[in-house]
């Protein structure tokens, strides 16, 4: 981090960018860099998809800086980007493979690995049983539960209701439970 | 029986030639042994374009066809190992950077454990494993530094660990102590792999 | 275990830092389009004399898997002829003649865009002369009677 942008607020870096200096973008996309990476990374499943990704909404951040309202919302505004940024690249990814499985049936005909003690094994399960959610659940549920955005936050950037917000966060928890502890006991 | 066996031999070598012109190249008496070794391998779904690389640069040195062929029967040979050790869904790269590795001495224990450690695509950690081996390092330092590696660090730094390591070497260190060394200072943060990894470029470099 | 799950899913991710230069790549090229550099990289083929290298940024969208371009370089004072040969040009000795980086000056050089992957090569001195590169890994021996180095190119 440069010298010069260490203890700047948001606001005033896009001020400074939308003054010109574009270099002074770096700086906000290392800032977010791994706050969004994350969110990229457990939506999409797949590292590389989700640094795609991010590297989209950074660059389409910077392309429509001048329609953030709200400089010092600069991150929640951002994620709203990359929010809709992983919807197409999920939606890309299921047709091109059937990573996504939302058949209940399916699902548990499929063997686990036990007993979870293993932290590469337990990543693989979370990995996997994040992946059974369906898009909106599982977009749901990481935004509140991971990004710990308010609800309306959520439902700001995704455009969805508040009270269908929190179904698919019940249904999304309810899913992990039971394929968790199903993973438990095998 | 053996006439048989011939002449199925040479339909495939002629139907693989047909196929693969640069076969064309090769001394005719290495050319239906590796046809049909390529062949084997694609029907098997192991990748064919190593071996025929692999053919191709021993005729350019001109090596005797029978070398020619026996490296191609063992880099097979290798390749199928390798794909045991890593599962079947293994990407083409990764099966010929382990096969590497297996040459150099690792052992495909090595490849399943490294399998496991690490969800990114394994090229570049078996072609390091492989190559410091090849420096000298005893295949097991050289296994141990990779999988302690492996599961936390990017390709790239894993090429600097494999250059830091060759330095060290260069610079009188034995090689299993190098490999260790590095290894351990990378993973107590003392030694930043990345300070080297990137070339310059023509943008002014942000701090 | 819920909480176990969430406890992990917080963990911090840390993405690659690279991803920082691509952006502002791509942003670059958003406002100037014209100019296309190239970036290479330098395996270490040689002494100091490799400091002759160009470093030149190729402004597009690097996306896995990328084409690289490296530099190899030889230091060859008595050569009139230096091939590459590898893996990447078929083991053939005419594709890719390498040029005095200065006229009549030891250092020769070649660029050559690469795939993500594992390669072997070697120099050919004078069409007969075969020699692996000083610093580069060896590869394993084949019984061909003279040895190979490796290259090999990641995918990020």
């Amino acid at each position: 981090m440069s010298i010069n942008t260490v203890g700047v607020s948001d606001a005033d870096l896009v001020r400074r960018v939308l003054a010109g200096d574009t270099d002074t973008y770096g700086a906000l996309v290392a800032r977010y860099r791994d706050r969004l990476g994350r969110y990229a990374v457990h939506m999409l499943g797949d590292r590389e998809e989700a640094e795609e990704a991010l590297q989209d909404a950074f660059v389409r951040g910077y392309r429509s800086l001048r329609r953030c309202n709200d400089p010092a919302r600069f991150g929640p505004w951002l994620y709203g980007i990359l929010v809709n940024r992983c919807r197409t690249a999920g939606a890309r990814a299921q047709r091109r493979r059937q990573m996504f499985v939302r058949n209940e049936a399916a699902l548990n005909g499929a063997s686990l690995p036990a007993p979870l003690v293993d932290r590469a094994e337990f990543e693989d399960v979370v990995r996997l049983a994040l992946a059974r959610l369906t898009p909106e659940c599982r977009e749901a549920f990481l935004l509140k539960f991971v990004e710990d955005l308010e609800y309306e936050e959520i439902a700001r950037l995704t455009g969805a209701g508040v009270s269908a917000l929190k179904m698919r966060v019940k249904r999304a928890r309810e899913q992990l439970r039971a394929i968790l502890t199903e993973a438990e006991h095998v | 029986m053996k006439l048989a066996a011939l002449f199925v031999a040479l339909t495939l070598a002629t139907r693989v030639a047909a196929q693969e012109p640069r076969l064309e190249r090769l001394d005719s008496a290495a050319r239906a042994p590796v046809a049909a070794l390529i062949d084997s391998a694609r029907v098997t779904g192991l990748p064919a374009e190593p071996l025929i690389q692999r053919a191709l640069e021993g005729t350019t040195k001109g090596a005797p066809a029978g070398r020619v062929v026996a490296a191609v029967r063992r880099l097979a040979a290798d390749l199928g190992r390798a794909r045991e050790a890593l599962g079947l869904s293994t990407a083409p790269l990764e099966l010929e950077a382990g096969a590497a590795a297996l040459r150099a001495g690792a052992s495909p224990a090595v490849l399943t454990q490294l399998r496991r450690a690490r969800h990114q695509p394994l090229m570049v950690p078996l072609a390091v494993l492989a190559d410091l081996v090849a420096s000298g390092v005893p295949p097991d330092s050289a296994a141990a530094a990779v999988l302690v590696l492996a599961g936390s660090v990017r390709d790239a730094d894993l090429v600097e660990f494999r250059r830091a390591v060759e330095r060290d070497i260069a610079l009188g260190a034995s090689p299993a102590g190098a490999a260790t060394g590095v290894a351990r200072d990378a993973a107590l943060g003392v030694t930043d792999l990345n300070s080297s990894a990137r070339t310059g470029s023509a943008r002014p470099r942000r701090p | 275990m819920f909480d176990r799950i969430v406890a992990h899913l917080r963990e911090p991710v840390r993405i690659d830092p690279a991803l920082d230069e691509r952006v502002m790549a791509e942003i670059a090229a958003l406002r100037a389009p014209a100019p296309a550099l190239l970036r290479r990289f330098l395996p270490l083929a040689g002494l100091a004399a490799a400091a002759a290298v160009l470093a030149v940024v190729f402004v597009a969208r690097p996306r896995a898997p990328t084409i690289r371009e490296l530099q190899f370089v030889l230091v060859a004072p008595q050569a009139a002829t230096v091939s590459l040969v590898g893996d990447f040009n078929d083991w053939d000795a005419a594709r890719t003649p390498m040029r005095p980086l200065r006229s009549d000056g030891p250092v020769w050089s070649a660029v050559v865009p690469l795939a993500p992957g594992r390669y072997h090569y070697a120099f050919l001195v004078n069409g007969s002369r075969w020699l692996a590169d000083p610093a580069a890994p060896t590869a394993s021996d084949d019984g061909f009677g003279t040895p190979s180095s490796v290259v090999t190119v990641s995918g990020t």
